[in-house]
């Protein structure tokens, strides 16, 4: 069973003269990560709001079709029972801070104190969550001082804290810096890796190369394209879309015209790598 | 590694060193409110003065003094003397001071101007006072435990952190000003002239922020229909502070028909 399902979904923003998302069909498969690719404006973070049941419950709007998480339909869901069923993380790390708590610890906290947990399962949860993270050394501190990373890193721990089986996560580092955004793909990674079922959505397409499983592309709401990332990043003429291309899946193409062409098609460094020793000991083979 | 005591510190209720910062903040809020409202009650400005001094050695009391005084003198010494001029140089009487055009200063105008900045001390002294000896979270704490509703203990810590992130943003956007040249300093009305166009962007900033604020608290199942938990404690009230605010309470109660009797 998949573990996410869209069937027939449209929908349309209060007002709006035009459908932000059309006819999307897709089923979403337990513990895999998926990048939500396609240029801004597209129905990327309507895409995102969806899943997470934002909409059309606080967005308002008319939605047509069916959305099924975990074989229920969304409109069954009661809020609660989402939101410890499915994390959601956005870009601005600045509004994902409570601002009530006075230390990290407490912050990742809240959700748990929200849900009822029990104060020692909750030291319990946070203290393996910050550990993970490798944020013990926050856990003092006032979330309202934080840097940017340093909040969007909290913020993952209060979501992660949750154990929600679904994480949808939109832009995590569209403000952040190179250190913050390595920090942040080695904290997905970690969840990619513990089986958690993730929709990224994210610019930095060598990262998206680099991490997950499938690739779908949004433009203009429509779902015009979606794959395994290898056979997504191979069709170059997603250029003639607005979707840029990983850096190696270009030089990969490049190689093919030259006809010398990689055994396998690469998009990521580590494979075009183990590709051109290949080929470099093939020649001194020869 | 993490600091074992700061995590044990969750393990047993929020307690200090000072008797009176481990009152329960809504104890702590009766016997200010109590002691101010004595105030209302003896017309004189030596009392409200001498409440006052009360409040400064509480502050002392509670290991608050540095804390308490700066804010207290700065907002005191604002409201305080407003409500003076106020009354003394529009306030009618036959003791005729001094008077020319609509500046009428007389003897009684004199006297209750006295009184009011005495009785807004006092009010600072409350204000103030309850800042420096109750944390937000603390009170909203002990009001969920009387029954307020989670949501409405979010809307009162939120707001008090709104009042800190806006001071914060409006820094940010008069740095970012100066940076493009515009002046910023100077007398009332260049400052007054910079911080106008900070209002829109200011406060269009705090509303896109709390849509965005409130999907991320979604997220943390703050909508559950499930009763929270607290990660944070407080000590149930112990028998003889219960007996202290009584005390405190029937005295004060005492003051004040005394005060209507004379």
């Amino acid at each position: 069973m998949s573990y996410i399902e869209l069937k027939n979904v449209s929908y349309r923003y209060p007002l709006a003269e035009a459908d932000a998302l059309k006819n999307i069909n897709y089923a979403f498969e337990e513990g895999k990560l998926y990048g939500i690719i396609g240029e801004n404006g597209g129905g990327k973070t309507t895409f995102c709001d969806l899943i997470k049941g934002l909409i059309p419950s606080f967005y308002g709007g008319d939605l047509t079709g069916e959305v099924f998480i975990k074989g229920k339909e969304i409109r069954e869901w009661e809020s609660s029972a989402l939101a410890s069923t499915i994390g959601y993380i956005f870009q601005n790390p600045f509004t994902q801070i409570s601002g009530i708590k006075e230390t990290v610890f407490e912050e990742i906290a809240l959700g748990l104190e929200n849900l009822g947990v029990e104060r020692e399962e909750i030291i319990d949860r946070v203290i393996n969550v910050v550990k993970q993270l490798k944020i013990e050394h926050l856990v003092k501190n006032n979330p309202n001082k934080l840097s940017g990373g340093q909040r969007q890193r909290v913020a993952f721990a209060s979501i992660i804290a949750m154990e929600t089986d679904i994480l949808v996560i939109d832009e995590p580092t569209s403000q952040l810096d190179p250190k913050g955004t390595s920090d942040i793909f080695e904290i997905i990674h970690l969840l990619k890796e513990q089986g958690k079922t993730i929709l990224l959505v994210e610019h930095k397409i060598d990262l998206i190369a680099e991490y997950a499983d499938e690739v779908l592309v949004i433009k203009q709401g429509e779902l015009i394209t979606n794959g395994k990332t290898s056979d997504v990043f191979s069709d170059v003429n997603l250029l003639n879309e607005g979707v840029n291309i990983p850096q190696i899946a270009l030089l990969s193409n490049d190689m093919k015209e030259q006809g010398k062409p990689f055994d396998t098609f690469a998009i990521t460094r580590s494979q075009a790598r183990e590709q051109i020793l290949k080929k470099g000991s093939e020649k001194i083979c020869h | 590694m993490m600091d074992e005591t700061f995590i044990n510190s969750y393990r047993s209720p929020q307690l200090s060193k000072n008797w009176l910062l481990n009152l329960n903040p809504l104890n702590k809020i009766n016997i200010y409110i109590a002691l101010g409202l004595i105030t209302l009650f003896f017309q004189h400005w030596q009392v409200n003065v001498v409440i006052t001094l009360v409040f400064i050695l509480l502050a002392v009391a509670a290991g608050c003094f540095k804390s308490f005084i700066g804010p207290f003198l700065k907002l005191g010494l604002v409201i305080g003397p407003f409500f003076f001029i106020v009354r003394a140089i529009f306030w009618p009487g036959e003791n005729m001071i001094f008077n020319y055009g609509i500046i009428n200063i007389t003897q009684e105008g004199i006297d209750l101007g006295i009184q009011y900045a005495t009785i807004m001390l006092v009010v600072c002294g409350i204000l103030v006072l309850c800042t420096v000896t109750i944390k937000a979270e603390d009170l909203t704490y002990s009001l969920e435990k009387i029954g307020v509703p989670h949501n409405v203990s979010f809307m009162i810590l939120s707001s008090l952190q709104l009042i800190i992130d806006l001071k914060d943003k409006t820094k940010v956007i008069m740095d970012s000003q100066r940076s493009r040249g515009i002046e910023t300093e100077g007398n009332v009305f260049v400052r007054i002239k910079a911080f106008v166009p900070v209002l829109s962007p200011l406060f269009l900033g705090a509303i896109s922020g709390a849509e965005e604020k409130t999907i991320a608290m979604d997220a943390r199942a703050f909508s559950s229909a499930n009763p929270n938990t607290h990660l944070r404690f407080l000590r149930p009230t112990p028998a003889l502070e219960k007996i202290l605010v009584i005390l405190v309470d029937i005295l004060i109660l005492g003051l004040i028909i005394l005060g209507v009797v004379l």
